[in-house]
């Protein structure tokens, strides 16, 4: 018995560590931005919050920016999500099951396009866009982001695909379904979980995403919240509270869609486990 | 087993789809970018790193509304290019044919985009007789008789200092040392200055006064002398603060100038831009100003000018709103929110100025003994150049290789860089 609850101890100790360890720079943000000056430069940390404070979040709301800037993230992450995941599927598909000229090339040139830096792409891209109207447009934005994270989607769900028996799919031929509907109906269903996975990396990426976001928009009206958050970093001074403020805020909404997209993992994972 | 072979009628049709998908999604953009005219108003757009500044900020874009109250057929609007990133940005937007009408730049910027033909040449935009420039921050505008830029902004370098910790500001490097030393105690330090990579120029803004102010430079105009003794020299008693843990490590610009704010710092070296903002955030800081205390009377500046992209549709208009900036009343507007910075032109300073910011005087004086934190006859290359000499300096201080050497390896490679 005494082993059993020290077993346990140890394994909600183990579980609180880690959980600390996610959760300190998320906190740390929150206790920073409710920190006055004489806080923030004191011998000591403060490790507790100061809801005296708390004004910060209401007057970064207040000007209405953030709220702008994160729902252009918001549009861009989303955007990009289901770009991504809408032609990740298909072509993960199409390199898991059909067999075409130049197949391993296409696979290759998938995985290099990982390899190349975003920055490297910024001029290139920026002078394609140009030609084709799409600076300075969340459309753009979404479209780049996309092809960024296209490849590394694709390759998960072709992963995931590859996992699924051929045998399955017979069936469904034998019954007279359509490649299309094969994937829909057979594939897509038993790949959720991979699916919420790749939609969780592609989210994160365009919500993270700044190199492309600085250079491709002009206006402040769509601006993202990574571009909004730096522009905070003035040449003389940084408003370290307000910057953490609107930091806390916009990691929220990434951590919101995580926990929600978690959900279809877990369900994914356990569907079919239990056996009638 | 026969994998089945997709259909080419199939892949054609699928690319079809999304070329038009993407086309479509392209035609639908919300705007296009720099100037647009809509009604017969003009809008230029004006890019500043500035714009983003707590303090001058909102200011700046008062004074543009001023402008905008005063014209019938130009509208200025402030672009919003955070400060870390905005040159590389900029300088992308404008290499792609785009980017503001109308640019505030730094000089290392400035020079690069200028000799790469981005700037639009002002000599046929711009009479620069009718104005009286001021003659020491303007030379470095004109390249080869071409005229690239009107001055925004001049801001020269001096030593910021808590007045209630140090009565008495130190005259001679010495003594500068030897202050720093003794009011480091506990969490309060008696100099920041910037010294980690991420902050590249800003280190080069720093180490510019130790070089000059130790009667070094970084070329004398035709060969790279970044090795030279008197830069050894410079460059040693920056890293001799740096040893001396009177510094609080590590923390950035940011920081370190909110310590000072909290008066946990008690000398910086800084530009006068930064007195305004220091007034603004923190009102009743008892701070004053005083000429930094090296061997020589010479210490960087900040020179910011106002530029034209040359992929500009408007440059007529854009050229208007730079004279319009250069009349008198409008440059005595922007001196009063640049606070200790210079502009274009000489202005009066106004009593209500030297009230509030009574050392105005000893920035105005610093004028003539400052220069731009550029490599002079390497301009074009100075970030380049920058780069290489803040990487092997911060090695040195890292303790990664003594000093001489890293200057040494810097010469080397800096003059393999420009050839």
């Amino acid at each position: 018995m005494n082993r059993l609850h020290i077993g346990l101890t140890l394994r909600i100790v183990a579980v609180l560590a880690v959980m600390g360890i996610a959760v300190f720079p998320l906190y740390w943000m929150f206790v920073t931005a409710l920190s006055s000056d004489a806080d923030l430069f004191a011998s000591e940390a403060r490790l507790w919050p100061d809801f005296s404070q708390f004004g910060v979040f209401v007057d970064a709301l207040a000007e209405g920016e953030t709220v702008r800037w994160l729902r252009n993230s918001l549009v861009i992450a989303v955007g990009t999500t289901a770009m991504s995941i809408g032609l990740g599927i298909p072509l993960g598909y199409a390199l898991s099951r059909f067999s075409f000229r130049g197949k391993v090339l296409t696979t290759v040139v998938l995985l290099l396009t990982q390899m190349l830096p975003e920055a490297l792409m910024v001029v290139p891209l920026f002078s394609l866009f140009n030609r084709f109207d799409l600076l300075d447009s969340l459309i753009g934005l979404i479209l780049a982001n996309s092809a960024f994270v296209l490849p590394i989607v694709a390759l998960i769900l072709k992963g995931a695909i590859d996992g699924i028996p051929r045998e399955l799919e017979e069936a469904g031929r034998v019954d007279g379904a359509r490649p299309l509907t094969m994937l829909v109906r057979i594939n897509v269903p038993l790949i959720a979980p991979s699916i919420a996975a790749a939609a969780v990396i592609a989210f994160f990426h365009a919500w993270n995403e700044f190199v492309f976001a600085v250079t491709f928009i002009y206006a402040p009206e769509t601006q993202p919240a990574s571009v909004g958050i730096a522009s905070f970093i003035g040449e003389v001074g940084t408003p370290v509270q307000t910057v953490m403020a609107v930091a806390f805020m916009f990691t929220l909404p990434a951590v919101a869609f995580y926990l929600f997209a978690q959900k279809y993992v877990v369900a994914g994972m356990t569907a079919g486990a239990v056996k009638g | 087993m026969r994998k089945p072979r997709v259909r080419r009628a199939t892949v054609a049709a699928a690319t079809v789809v999304g070329l038009a998908a993407v086309v479509s999604t392209g035609c639908g953009s919300d705007s296009g970018s720099g100037s647009g005219s809509d009604g017969g108003v003009t809008t230029l757009t004006f890019a500043a790193s500035t714009f983003g500044d707590p303090g001058r900020g909102p200011q700046l874009q008062e004074w543009i509304d001023e402008f905008n109250a005063s014209q019938d057929e130009i509208r200025v609007e402030a672009a919003s290019v955070p400060y870390p990133t905005f040159g590389q940005t900029v300088l992308t937007q404008m290499g792609g044919g785009e980017g503001p009408d109308l640019v505030r730049f730094d000089m290392p910027e400035f020079e690069a985009a200028s000799d790469a033909g981005l700037i639009a040449p002002l000599d046929d935009l711009i009479d620069v007789s009718e104005y009286d420039l001021l003659e020491q921050p303007d030379q470095f505008m004109v390249h080869d008789d071409v005229r690239h830029g009107i001055i925004f902004e001049a801001s020269n370098y001096a030593m910021f200092y808590n007045a209630d910790l140090i009565p008495e500001p130190p005259t001679t490097y010495d003594a500068f040392f030897e202050t720093a030393q003794a009011l480091t105690s506990g969490d309060v330090f008696g100099l920041a200055f910037r010294q980690t990579e991420a902050e590249e120029a800003g280190v080069w803004q720093d180490i510019f006064n130790y070089v000059y102010g130790f009667g070094g430079a970084w070329s004398d105009g035709e060969n790279l002398t970044i090795n030279s003794p008197e830069n050894l020299e410079g460059l040693q008693a920056y890293k001799d603060l740096y040893d001396a843990n009177v510094i609080p490590r590590g923390a950035d610009a940011a920081t370190f100038r909110r310590m000072f704010a909290e008066g946990k710092v008690a000398m910086e070296l800084n530009n006068g831009g930064y007195a305004t903002h220091l007034r603004a955030e923190s009102p009743d800081l008892n701070f004053n100003v005083a000429p930094i205390p090296f061997p020589e009377r010479s210490q960087g500046a900040i020179l910011a000018p106002i530029v034209i992209n040359e992929a500009s549709s408007a440059k007529d208009e854009a050229a208007t709103f730079i004279q319009w900036a250069l009349e008198p009343e409008n440059q005595v507007s922007l001196q009063e929110i640049l606070g200790a910075s210079s502009v274009a032109t000489a202005t009066e300073r106004t009593p209500e100025s030297l009230q509030e910011l009574p050392f105005l005087p000893t920035f105005d004086e610093l004028t003539d003994s400052s220069l731009p934190q550029i490599v002079l006859g390497f301009e074009a290359q100075t970030p380049d150049i920058r780069k290489i000499v803040v990487q092997n300096v911060i090695a040195a201080l890292q303790g990664t290789v003594d000093l001489q050497t890293a200057l040494d390896t810097a010469q080397e490679q800096a003059t393999e860089l420009v050839g």
